[in-house]
């Protein structure tokens, strides 16, 4: 049943129901300031990669699974300040979506999907509902921003929490080696101040990794290569978004805007950043 | 015993002389008499017909394995990454052995490893000694090379797929009793000295790999593992010399004998093993 669904999925897809059939909306030249869509990834696991200079970097493998763009919330119905886009990724079964949410895919003509993530965008930038969106979307040399669901680790003592050093082993200490030790002055406060940190819940909570650079795109399999570690498990679904750091502005200039459309380009089935050692070069010679 | 060792290495080096010559005088032959064929045909040359370029064929060379043998780094570990991220990372490594040739070596063979290195005189850095480990998956496969040095002993972990190796020899292939030599460090020196300048020992590409079943005799303990214990499963030590009858059996104390029975440890590659090999030898031969 699980591989007929998917069939399903697929046809549905390949038909470009409804929102595409009709006009196409226009689409706008990028301008400094203009803010695209992101994407909804899978973290596939880590991999190492080389420069050309024979430093060895980790990377970071996220895959693009049907993914789409779902909704364009326009100023006002969002939250008055900018448009925004809904970007669901990775199909999902139908069986846990309420009606108002089928609603929402069958208008945008394509099935339901496990993540749906909001985009805030300029109004240059916005996209009709029911476009695919890939890998090629982000271009090797840009940097980006990854949120996503950290793993949780239940609850825990300040030491892994939140990182204090704790009491030595021995020297005479007695019930004392991980506790946090003093919460505060005594006496004139005469109370612990808000957002002391104390033991608790640690992991789980979204977390931005901001300026990971893209070393690769492959653009058969929807894979980005991201410098470094992400949050999140294995498996997971996560946002990304050009980077929103101001010294990394100049790296994400004249991208696809405002997003890649596989119709209109023909590209290569890998691309690299230029300081990217590929395996089909000779070994290095420093 | 020593001179007759020198009397040999001279007899090697002279048969090997004889076959250079040989082939010098086999390959001027053959062009001149293509030449001659050429001219004694035609009567009067119309056109000048380059002659044909020797094919040389460097005999020193050893001949790629004939054995089914696929290198342990392209099984993907047990765990739930989506398999796609190991095929991905396989046709990285495949597209580097196509530049590099990774020869099949195991832990106890002993390797040459050619590495670029800014800092050293003529650039490049040789290293010979003998495999004590092998590690990880996939692209971040690594080896461990072991030799002592001036009296010190040198260790150093290589990546196999990294761009700055030149060149990997295989010195002499052989399997030990483990499958790992971490004792080596325990061992003593003269375990783990392999002559820096050593000519590689020829092996034949068929068949089974030789196994050399030299037990080793240990520094006095304090060892940096307890090797004895049964996690290890050391088969390369020769405990009767250092532990007695006593402390060998104390030692069994540690033994879980019930692991072997655990059905949910069992990772059976071995279908896994043949699908790999065989995309592997096409993608190679491609």
């Amino acid at each position: 049943m699980r591989k007929s669904i998917g069939e399903e999925y697929n046809q549905q897809i390949a038909a470009k129901l409804y929102p595409l059939k009709d006009e196409p909306w226009p689409r706008n030249e990028w301008t400094k300031g203009s803010r695209r869509v992101g994407l909804v990834a899978l973290k596939l696991g880590m991999a190492p990669i080389w420069t050309k200079s024979g430093e060895r970097h980790v990377a970071t493998m996220l895959q693009v699974q049907d993914c789409h763009v779902l909704k364009y919330l326009s100023k006002e119905e969002y939250d008055g300040r900018s448009a925004a886009l809904l970007v669901g990724g990775k199909n999902a079964s139908s069986f846990y979506k309420t009606d108002d949410q089928m609603e929402m895919y069958r208008l945008a003509g394509i099935p339901p999907k496990q993540k749906v993530s909001t985009f805030k965008v300029s109004d240059n930038a916005i996209i009709k509902p029911g476009t695919p969106l890939y890998a090629a979307h982000f271009r090797p040399g840009q940097y980006v921003d990854i949120t996503a669901k950290t793993i949780g680790k239940g609850f825990q003592g300040v030491m892994k929490r939140y990182g204090f050093k704790g009491q030595p082993a021995t020297h005479g200490q007695t019930k004392t080696h991980r506790r946090p030790g003093a919460s505060g002055p005594g006496g004139d406060p005469a109370k612990v101040f808000k957002g002391k940190k104390m033991p608790g819940m640690m992991g789980n909570v979204f977390d931005t990794a901001h300026g990971l650079k893209v070393w690769r795109v492959n653009t058969r399999y929807n894979v980005i290569y991201v410098h470094g570690s992400v949050p999140g498990h294995k498996n997971c679904l996560l946002k990304v978004t050009d980077s929103v750091l101001p010294t990394r502005l100049e790296n994400n200039t004249n991208p696809p805007f405002p997003t890649f459309f596989c119709e209109d380009e023909q590209l290569p089935e890998d691309l690299y950043d230029e300081d990217l050692f590929i395996h089909t070069q000779a070994s290095l010679t420093l | 015993m020593a001179a007759c060792t020198v009397r040999f290495d001279n007899v090697v080096c002279l048969v090997r002389m004889l076959r250079n010559v040989q082939h010098l005088n086999k390959r001027f032959l053959s062009t001149s008499l293509c030449r001659f064929t050429l001219d004694s045909d035609d009567s009067k040359p119309t056109k000048f017909t380059p002659p044909q370029k020797p094919v040389i064929i460097d005999k020193t060379q050893s001949e790629a394995s004939l054995r089914k043998f696929l290198s342990p780094e392209f099984i993907p570990p047990r765990q739930r990454t989506n398999p796609l991220k190991f095929a991905i990372e396989r046709k990285d490594m495949i597209q580097r052995r196509k530049v590099l040739n990774i020869p099949e070596f195991y832990v106890g063979s002993i390797l040459a490893v050619t590495m670029a290195d800014p800092y050293a005189s003529g650039k490049t850095n040789r290293f010979v000694g003998i495999c004590i480990q092998r590690g990880g998956r996939g692209l971040g496969a690594t080896f461990v090379l072991r030799n002592i040095i001036d009296g010190q002993g040198v260790e150093i972990c290589y990546e196999l797929y990294s761009p700055r190796v030149q060149h990997l020899e295989v010195l002499k292939l052989e399997k030990r009793l483990d499958d790992n030599l971490m004792y080596l460090r325990d061992a003593l020196p003269e375990y783990s000295t392999v002559d820096p300048d050593m000519k590689p020992v020829p092996y034949s590409v068929t068949g089974e790999v030789p196994v050399n079943t030299v037990k080793v005799r240990m520094r006095p303990k304090p060892w940096s593992k307890r090797w004895e214990r049964p996690k290890y499963m050391v088969q390369g030590i020769r405990f009767e010399l250092h532990l007695t009858p006593e402390q060998m059996e104390h030692a069994q104390k540690w033994a879980q004998p019930w692991r072997e029975y655990d059905m949910l440890k069992e990772y059976d590659t071995t279908a896994l093993e043949e699908a790999i090999l065989a995309e592997v030898n096409t993608d190679m031969s491609k």
